[in-house]
């Protein structure tokens, strides 16, 4: 029987959810052009090639190595693209995805990247076209909101925060804002303003934002209520507890 | 267990996020909000940010050279996107501005640490020793008290045996003094008050019988050299300051030459074989000396704080001051400048004593216990309950999801600890504190701690700094096994201890569950009794039974700190 990965534990939306998120199988809700998508990413100016830091993989005469032969570098490795970033914030109220399920979806789904979570941000570092298509991938699935994330390469104070009354997480650069019934991005990652005005889309409803979210929350989905969820926690720290007494065991 | 409860943030709550402070706009509304009005006002709204504003375009005009200028931030925008709030000491009614708990606007904060640094304890047996059986000098109460007075005019830098002699002026070294005490209650009626700690007055009967039951008939020196001298040299000076001088008080006191080779073994005695430091030096890699904050055991911080003898009814209240003192002295002083050399570790830490988060959620737990386990969580060792990891999983459960929710029901709580690490160390600090005081164990304590986190992990998608991932995720495995460096005994870890070292907002709440087991158990001490007497002396300028209330003096500006230069510097 072939091994199908379960990813998570958990009987609650949220567990699903989750679920969706690590094993990639997320729905597109929208869609961004390479050109808009380069603008707010902010590393390059839109229809340039991608800075090297080294000649292509194929010209540089590799020695011999079976490690080299066993992994197939990503796009952008062969390329010699430099690395390059993108850092998402997800309001704790309700945003579809936390810094911790965005490591898991980057880390399980695509090759070469680098994952970082913390609290307010999670960082991935890559090749910058394998950057690309992880952010166009997150930023067009239900991964995100536009109004409860956003992309923000400094400055992430918000992620805890009191909504605004137009439910747009707080940004101190205010990098996106809500005009008419979309949110439109302004800025780039790091606060510079844009050449031009970038949809992002229509927010989620507060209804589509609990149903979709990954994080647990009294008023939603309380975590007190997954029981499978905190039974395997609890496994997991009995385990490694006991671990340290006999590891032979 | 029921969850109505009145909640003890909700007045500070109400005050910092629905009151108007200086000019920040903030106005009406409930703490349980979700959506609020961001005015953007800027660095203007607020008083202490607008004083630091004129002092630094002062100083750019004054030398000719710009320096403060919150401008600067972000291109132009300043801090004040979100109401700049002002904090309570947590068990405290004191408001304070948030700037004014970073250390260097603290003079109580600063004094804390200065008085830990200057001081040591030094045996006085081996000395007397040496007198008695080496040179048949007799050694009497009279004898010690004419030592200890002598002493007290060198130990600030006074002359005692030599001719033309630069001293120090004593206006400069005031802080700067030593007092003995002793298990041995007959010695103790004859020394001269003035020179005594006196155990039996300083600590409730229960507790002055275990300390002077683990002392025995020995005696002691409780040292503090100038606050001056060490904030010039280092803590590995306040041994050889004070060693310098106990020898000269010994020659002079009871007449010995000055080059006898009996004052080598005093010397001896006071630097090495008979000295109690704060900390151990530490490795070449960090580089300090004794009695610097790396070196200090979380066992001798929690015995460092006296809450315990003020308060000895109420563990949870022993455990909350000794994190504040805990966080101060680590987070913002250790690994905030001596490791880091960053500024903003002061918001780690204040989240532990500030606003009375984790003080509910730590009562909240004491309540829990002592209803589900029989009045566990009050003071005594009849009551404890096993330290096992059911008892570990189901209160440190309990205690996290309790503060999980409240950060969820109560969105300006979370809007107050707006940084996971500010919510893993409160969350972790009052499980495992609880855990503590409920079995008296503090390693059960520590399991706890990181049981918390595995919870809050899960729980939010999220956790604190990136080492988080590391110290948090691998700490359960080391905590019941002893195995060389792997495991250790809780009060006998420290901020060097492995994986401790580099990550803030933990070894606070480390202390805390260190004091809470012994505070739980009614213990006198938790690891040194001789450190908890040698702090349990009110001439010492930082009052270590309120570390809290005396950070909010410091922020008030109504702490009078020691070791200040006035006398010597042109008038202002």
């Amino acid at each position: 029987m072939a091994y199908e990965p379960q990813y998570y534990p958990g009987a609650t939306s949220v567990a699903e959810n989750r679920r969706k998120h690590m094993s990639g199988k997320v729905e597109k809700l929208r869609d961004i052009s390479d050109e808009d998508l380069t603008l707010i990413l902010g590393h390059r100016a839109p229809g340039s090639d991608y800075p090297s830091t080294h000649p292509p993989l194929a010209e540089m005469g590799e020695p011999e190595d079976s490690v080299r032969e066993l992994v197939e570098p990503t796009p952008g490795a062969k390329a010699g693209d430099r690395v390059r970033y993108v850092q998402f914030v997800d309001s704790m109220y309700n945003a579809p995805s936390t810094p911790y399920f965005r490591s898991y979806a980057a880390a399980i789904n695509f090759r070469g990247v680098d994952p970082g979570t913390l609290s307010g941000r999670q960082v991935v570092e890559a090749r910058e076209r394998d950057m690309e298509e992880l952010a166009k991938f997150q930023i067009e699935t239900e991964m995100t909101c536009p109004a409860l994330a956003g992309l923000r390469g400094a400055t992430v104070h918000g992620h805890s925060l009191r909504l605004p009354e137009d439910g747009v997480m707080f940004d101190m650069l205010e990098r996106v804002r809500k005009e008419g019934d979309n949110i439109i991005m302004h800025k780039d990652q790091v606060g510079r303003p844009i050449d031009k005005k970038v949809n992002l889309g229509k927010p989620m409803s507060e209804e589509e934002a609990a149903k979709r979210t990954t994080i647990y929350r009294v008023d939603n989905v309380a975590f007190r209520d997954d029981d499978e969820v905190i039974e395997w926690v609890q496994r997991v720290f009995d385990q490694r507890t006991i671990y340290g007494f006999k590891p032979e065991n | 267990m029921a969850d109505d409860r009145q909640r003890k943030f909700a007045k500070q709550m109400e005050i910092k996020f629905t009151k108007e402070h200086g000019t920040n706009k903030m106005e009406g509304g409930e703490i349980t909000d979700k959506t609020v009005k961001y005015y953007r006002l800027g660095v203007d709204q607020n008083p202490r940010k607008l004083e630091m504003k004129k002092a630094g375009a002062e100083l750019a005009k004054k030398r000719g050279l710009v320096g403060y200028n919150p401008m600067m931030h972000c291109g132009g925008i300043p801090l004040g996107q979100r109401a700049l709030t002002p904090s309570f000491l947590s068990g405290t009614d004191m408001m304070v501005e948030i700037d004014d708990l970073h250390y260097v606007n603290n003079s109580a904060m600063q004094q804390m640490w200065d008085d830990i640094r200057r001081s040591i304890v030094v045996g006085m047996d081996l000395a007397h020793e040496t007198l008695e059986k080496r040179l048949g000098i007799e050694v009497t109460p009279e004898t010690i008290n004419h030592y200890l007075e002598t002493l007290n005019h060198a130990l600030p830098g006074g002359a005692v045996v030599q001719e033309h002699m630069v001293e120090t002026h004593p206006a400069l070294v005031d802080d700067c003094y030593v007092k003995m005490f002793t298990g041995d209650d007959e010695l103790a009626d004859e020394i001269d008050s003035q020179f005594l700690i006196d155990i039996n007055k300083e600590f409730p009967e229960e507790q002055a019988e275990q300390i002077k039951e683990a002392i025995g008939k020995t005696s002691w020196q409780a040292a503090h050299i100038p606050t001056i001298v060490s904030r010039t040299t280092d803590g590995g000076q306040t041994s050889r300051w004070m060693a310098m001088q106990v020898g000269m008080s010994f020659i002079s006191a009871y007449s010995m030459c000055a080059g006898e080779a009996a004052v080598a073994d005093l010397s001896y005695a006071a630097k090495h074989a008979g000295v109690i430091q704060m900390g151990d030096m530490l490795p070449a890699r960090r580089a300090r000396a004794p009695n610097e904050p790396g070196g200090i055991p979380f066992g001798h911080m929690a015995d460092i704080v006296q809450t315990s003898r003020v308060d000895p009814e109420d563990p949870a209240h022993v455990a909350l001051e000794v994190v504040g003192a805990g966080c101060m002295l680590y987070d913002q002083i250790w690994l905030g400048s001596y490791m880091s050399g960053g500024v903003g570790f002061t918001q780690y830490a204040t989240a532990a004593y500030c606003n009375n988060i984790l003080d509910d959620n730590l009562y909240y737990n004491v309540d829990y216990i002592n209803d589900k386990y029989d009045g566990a969580a009050n003071k005594g060792t009849d009551n404890k309950i096993a330290a096992n990891l059911d008892v570990v999983k189901d209160i440190a459960t309990e205690s996290t999801i309790y503060g999980l929710e409240n950060y969820e029901k109560y969105p300006t709580t979370l809007e107050d600890h707006f940084g996971g690490s500010q919510r893993a160390t409160s969350l972790s600090a009052a499980a495992g504190s609880a855990v503590s005081i409920a079995t008296g164990n503090g390693n059960a304590g520590l399991s706890g701690w990181y049981l918390s986190m595995y919870l809050h992990k899960e729980a939010l998608g999220r956790l604190g700094f990136f080492g988080y991932d590391l110290q948090d995720q691998c700490g359960a495995t080391n905590v019941l096994s002893y195995q060389s460096d792997e495991g250790l005994a809780v009060e006998l870890r420290g901020p060097n201890y492995p994986n401790y070292a580099m990550n803030v907002g933990h070894q606070g709440g480390y202390t805390a569950i260190a004091a809470s087991a012994h505070a739980g158990r009614g213990d006198a001490f938790a690891v040194n009794p001789l450190i908890k007497v040698a702090f349990a002396d009110s001439l010492l300028p930082f009052d270590f039974t309120a570390p809290r209330k005396e950070f909010g003096r410091g922020a008030l500006r109504e702490f009078e700190p020691a070791g200040e230069r006035s006398l010597i510097i042109p008038a202002k």
